[in-house]
């Protein structure tokens, strides 16, 4: 039994990859091969040249592990003392760790908080913290485990941004994984789907959103409810309640359907989108399950 | 000196200090932990007492003499529980929580990392105590040690701190397999106990074990005859030598042991 089988892919330096798959897919395990916590027991692994398990201390420089359910804070003392030994670890001059810390701790907005113990810190101040220290040592790969995770829409949202504006201001890799759809939506143009240890779709998001639900996703908010009639005429009606209705409708047939709605219907709002990445997702691993055990 | 070295000192530097602060946060604590520290000091002299109320020499040690191995046992454990076996206790238990993930992922030598993690400084009070044994046994004994047997007692002092330690690695690197060794650490604890009596007390398949494979005579009895004066040059070799073996020998354990690490998920 193993845990990964057969996985293969390419990253080039500074792309931001969403690392999807249902859980005990074995994404954990990839990152932890990756960063050189886990050996396979075959196969090849090299990041930014380096052999992984080896654990050069160059190696281990360059990449960094962040992981939403485990914290690396020290839990009775306050973040800052964290960053000092980190300081230390990694061997960074103090000017320059100095400069590092004071733009991280600003950009995170967390200056009140680096003196004061983790453990009264909430979960997202402490995740802030957490990726301070992560990313104390300036690395050029980032493997993120569930870096949002338990936190609230607004701290996600902040985080996201976050870890956009480290990759594109550093030119760094990065490597997520989330089970929130909207993380890898709004980060990486790419992404790497696996299941039970095996790869099911490697490319762009959007080429696999087009490709399992082709049709664009069309909500209309309605001041009157519709005419059961009307109703009855609409295309692949998704889903509606008296004042909304969801349409799913293939590409070419938007403007018609739109201006129809827009003639038959009390429409006061309408929007065209692709639909929900976590209903992509779920189709994708369901047709890979029927692939795998044929009928 | 080498930049490596100096490299390492600052990072026990920077452990040591980080040990303190957390001591510190709990200052009651400290003190508590140190009365209780001497109270169990002299709960340990007990036994001791109780055997030589009936006789003046145990295989072939007088009471005073007893007591130096005692004093020595308790002057190791103190630097044993202060210095090594904090740490070694968070790496079993990261092994099993997974947290020894953020040590692997720091470019400094792991088990140097996982070794200096933790100290408790209140042990200083277990060490004042076993300095006060020592210097009562001199005292019983009419007479103080020679400052060549106290230099060459520090020497194995170093040496025992080092086979202690290493033994510890052993367990430890046991626990990449086993995962869960409260029974081997306990059952290290209460072998390490033995150590207070001198070695000649054990008889056999003991003795041989207690020479040997858990080398309590080379940490403790040897260290107090050499204080006493007693020491022959041979046993000395033979403590160095098998200091030097175990930490061989625990180095490449670990090195073993960490490909075999599977952290846990999360």
């Amino acid at each position: 039994m193993h845990a990964l089988d057969g996985l293969a892919f390419d990253i080039a330096a500074g792309q931001r990859v969403g690392f999807l798959g249902p859980n005990g897919a074995g994404k954990t395990t990839t990152l932890k091969i990756l960063s050189g916590l886990l050996h396979p027991s075959s196969g090849e692994v090299t990041v930014a040249g380096f052999r992984p398990q080896a654990r050069a201390p160059a190696f281990l420089k360059t990449i960094t592990l962040v992981m939403g359910q485990k914290q690396q804070l020290l839990w009775d003392l306050p973040p800052a003392e964290t960053y000092a030994m980190n300081r230390a670890l990694y061997d960074i001059p103090r000017k320059e760790a100095d400069a590092r810390l004071g733009s991280l701790v600003e950009l995170l907005d967390i200056g009140d908080l680096i003196n004061k113990p983790t453990r009264q810190l909430s979960l997202g101040e402490r995740m802030k913290c957490e990726l301070v220290a992560a990313l104390l040592h300036g690395p050029k790969v980032l493997f993120l485990d569930e870096p949002t995770i338990g936190l609230d829409i607004a701290m996600q949202a902040r985080i996201r941004q976050f870890i956009r504006d480290y990759n594109e201001a550093h030119g760094a890799t990065v490597l997520l994984t989330s089970h929130y759809m909207e993380d890898v939506a709004a980060l990486c143009p790419r992404v790497i789907v696996i299941d039970k240890g095996h790869l099911i779709y490697d490319g762009e998001l959007k080429e696999l959103v087009h490709r399992i639900r082709p049709d664009k996703r069309i909500t209309i908010r309605v001041s009157t409810p519709a005419d059961p009639e009307v109703l009855a005429r609409l295309p692949n009606l998704v889903s509606h309640t008296d004042n909304q209705l969801v349409l799913s409708v293939p590409l070419p047939r938007v403007n018609e359907v739109v201006r129809d709605a827009l003639a038959s219907l009390a429409a006061i709002d309408l929007t065209v989108e692709d639909p929900p990445l976590e209903e992509v997702m779920r189709e994708l691993f369901a047709s890979h399950q029927q692939k795998r055990q044929p009928a | 000196m080498p930049p490596v070295f100096l490299r390492y000192a600052r990072l026990l530097r920077t452990q040591l200090s980080i040990a303190s602060t957390l001591a510190m946060q709990y200052r009651f604590d400290f003190v508590l932990k140190g009365v209780m520290a001497l109270f169990w000091m002299a709960l340990t002299m007990v036994p001791l007492l109780v055997v030589y109320a009936q006789r003046t020499s145990v295989a072939g040690w007088t009471y005073p003499e007893a007591l130096v191995v005692l004093g020595w046992f308790a002057l190791l454990k103190s630097i044993l529980d202060g210095g090594v076996t904090p740490s070694l206790n968070m790496v079993v238990e990261g092994i099993r929580t997974g947290a020894l993930d953020f040590v692997l992922l720091k470019p400094a030598d792991a088990q140097f990392l996982v070794s200096t993690a933790r100290f408790e400084p209140w042990r200083i009070f277990d060490l004042i105590g076993s300095l006060v044994i020592l210097v009562y046994a001199f005292r019983r004994l009419g007479h103080a040690p020679a400052p060549a047997h106290v230099a060459a007692a520090f020497v194995l002092l170093a040496v025992a701190v080092l086979l202690l330690y290493s033994i510890w690695i052993l367990v430890v690197s046991a626990s990449f397999w086993v995962v869960r060794v409260d029974n081997l650490s306990y059952l290290f604890g209460s072998l390490f106990d033995a150590g207070r009596w001198p070695i000649d007390v054990f008889k056999g398949a003991l003795r041989f074990v207690f020479t040997f494979v858990f080398p309590l005579a080379l940490m403790t009895t040897y260290p107090a005859l050499t204080l006493l004066g007693k020491l022959t040059f041979g046993s000395a070799a033979l403590v160095v030598g098998g200091g030097l073996a175990f930490t061989a020998l625990a180095r490449l354990a670990w090195r073993g042991a960490i490909g075999f690490y599977t952290s846990a998920s999360s």
